[in-house]
């Protein structure tokens, strides 16, 4: 399992055979969904920080609870990739409870000129799907179908 | 769960019902490929999905098992139709993901001169990648006659030929798409995608007829040795993956209702009787036709770029459609089930349809042999053409394997590419290979599959589908 740090996180790859799966490590909830976001659209889309124009938005999702916001969250991250163009650059969980989130993100547009994709997700799954607290840290597997 | 897997004979696996399961697993596979499906979690799934409510005969898996989410890949289950339920993680994201075989008249020596610019020019002629937008933008009104008319549509704009349909599956139309029950992102999602390949495991390829195994079936699929022939892999793109992606949404928060219990939350599920099973099926039929209507455009798209490149008139490149199966799909059919004839709600994940000869499913043309059975290799080796057998009717609810399937990770692929050219080791083989990236080929070479001559051979020897022809590639497109 290769392991790589982003943010406040660690992040390591699980060997899924067909699919492909992550497991996140932070030191807070809030760091968990931001970092979880942030490393799934870099892991489909390589673009350089700083380019493009940003544009702001407001999100809130709701959950039955933690694992299913995991997959809900980052599910509305990929929709806005692959409905409507826009890249996550940026996200700040203001407000985050098992029962939903608020949070303010940042986005580009896609740009292939631009942005290099690097491979498709085509969904975030539930299968396997945890988000726990553990040794003062909050951890969550997630598998995506690729 | 402990997994306790016994072996039934030199083809078949059983998982003895233990638990909270159902029923027995049944895996067919042999000594050699087994090795693998133990390292993966694979056989857990298997068992996972024989807990599930109303599931008949076996939890099914096919030589080419491997870990999926929810189902395996390789999964077969059926469910009675009023104690059952219908699973979209059982169908997958990519709703109708299939294959789609045409034969020519070109012998490989037709083709081999003009391979290096015929290879960049599939590339550049059919739209692929992720997130690709196609050469035709739809509007709300027209994806709704796609969602309900499938490849007819497709078929009435210009694309093909009403023959055509016979040659596919269901016709090219599942009946029972509302495109009233789709969501907005749905229906965005599906305005441009039309006549796009995709990417990842998604290719086009050019190939040719190397081995006949059975001569008056090939005969009958238009199939003969040293013939050129193109085997497309697409599927229902974001349209379908959005459609299972708001009904697994929906099912979750209604789960606890019918008191399921679930050893994986992406087996969420609802009974086949309740209205959002229905809705489901609905909007599941709309992706399917989705997805015929792709790939008969696809085809038409390839058709016109081999004439184009070629330099030669649509009678000498005589290009005929095979056949279009779909493997990740849910259906109700009839099967006989501990003797008992009766109506089941049969979900293929990773799994292809086998009608045996005589079944009055299948076109006049193929009642004879068989229905064909396409079953891509990796983009290295061979791919195969089989014929449903009877086997298939008594033991696997019609269904057959898919591909090679997987048996290394993504990242393990990529781990073993490092410092190669995965492009140049397939030219060298004499296989031109044209990708939008590197990592694509890397993630699918072919020592991450199976081998699909093993595979075959399984199903085969249990009876399921027999070995009719054999096809080597010369060209293959990814996106």
């Amino acid at each position: 399992m290769s392991k790589l740090k982003l943010g406040q996180s660690e992040i390591k790859l699980l060997n899924h055979t067909a699919d492909f799966g992550v497991v996140v490590r932070s030191p807070s909830l809030e760091d968990l969904f931001q970092d979880a976001a942030r490393y799934m659209v870099r892991s489909m889309v390589a673009f350089p920080e700083g380019r493009g124009v940003l544009h702001r938005t407001h999100l809130d999702v709701c959950s039955a609870d933690l694992a299913d916001l995991m997959v809900r969250w980052l599910g509305e991250i990929l929709y806005l990739f692959q409905g409507e163009g826009q890249l996550l650059a940026a996200a700040e969980v203001e407000e985050i409870t098992s029962a939903g989130l608020s949070a303010e993100v940042e986005l580009i547009p896609f740009d292939p000129a631009l942005h290099e994709i690097r491979f498709e997700i085509k969904a975030v799954t539930y299968h396997q799907i945890e988000v726990a607290e553990q040794d003062g840290c909050w951890e969550a597997r997630v598998i995506f179908d690729v | 769960m402990d997994i306790r897997l016994q072996r039934v004979d030199a083809n078949r696996w059983k998982i003895p019902r233990t638990g909270a399961m159902r029923v027995d697993g049944l895996i067919f596979s042999n000594e050699h490929l087994i090795k693998a499906v133990r390292e993966d979690q694979s056989l857990q799934q298997v068992a996972n999905v024989a807990t599930l409510p109303g599931i008949v005969g076996h939890s099914l898996a096919m030589p080419d098992i491997h870990w999926g989410y929810g189902f395996p890949i390789g999964g077969v289950a059926a469910f009675e139709l009023q104690e059952g339920i219908v699973s979209p993680g059982g169908v997958g994201y990519d709703i109708n993901c299939g294959c789609r075989l045409m034969s020519t008249a070109l012998s490989a020596a037709d083709v081999a001169p003009s391979l290096r610019e015929l290879v960049p020019a599939l590339f550049t002629g059919i739209p692929s990648g992720v997130g690709s937008s196609g050469v035709l933008f739809l509007s709300k009104a027209e994806e709704a006659q796609v969602a309900v008319r499938g490849a007819a549509w497709a078929v009435q704009q210009g694309f093909g030929t009403p023959e055509d349909l016979a040659r596919t599956e269901d016709g090219g139309a599942m009946p029972g798409a509302d495109p009233a029950v789709l969501s907005e992102r749905a229906v965005k999602r599906g305005l441009d995608q039309l006549g796009t390949l995709g990417s990842g495991n998604h290719f086009l390829e050019v190939q040719v007829v190397d081995t006949i195994y059975d001569a008056a079936a090939a005969a009958a699929f238009g199939l003969s040795a040293g013939q050129v022939t193109v085997l497309i892999h697409s599927g229902s793109r974001g349209f379908g993956h959005q459609i299972c992606d708001d009904f697994i949404k929906i099912m979750g928060q209604k789960i606890h209702q019918w008191a399921i219990e679930l050893p994986d939350r992406q087996l969420v599920c609802a009974p086949l009787t309740s209205g959002v099973a229905q809705r489901y099926l609905a909007g599941m039929a709309c992706a399917a036709n989705y997805a015929w209507a792709n790939r008969q455009v696809l085809m038409c798209l390839a058709r016109e770029t081999m004439l184009r490149t070629l330099g030669i008139t649509p009678r000498e490149l005589g290009m005929q459609l095979v056949y279009d199966v779909c493997h990740n799909i849910a259906k109700q059919e009839e099967h006989t089930v501990n003797g008992q004839k009766m109506q089941v709600c049969v979900h293929r994940k990773g799994a292809t349809r086998a009608l045996s000869p005589g079944h009055p499913l299948l076109p006049r043309i193929y009642r004879e042999a068989g229905q064909p059975v396409l079953i891509p290799g990796d983009m290295g080796t061979h791919s195969y053409v089989l014929a449903g057998a009877k086997g298939a009717m008594l033991e696997t609810f019609a269904s057959s394997c898919h591909g090679a399937g997987r048996v290394m990770s993504r990242s393990q692929a990529l781990k073993r590419a490092r410092g190669r050219s995965i492009s140049r080791e397939l030219d060298d083989k004499g296989i031109v290979v044209h990708s939008r990236g590197k990592k694509t080929l890397s993630e699918e070479m072919p020592e991450a599959y199976k081998d699909v001559s093993q595979v075959v051979e399984v199903v085969h020897a249990a009876g399921l589908a027999r070995k009719v022809a054999r096809l080597t590639p010369l060209g293959v497109i990814k996106g």
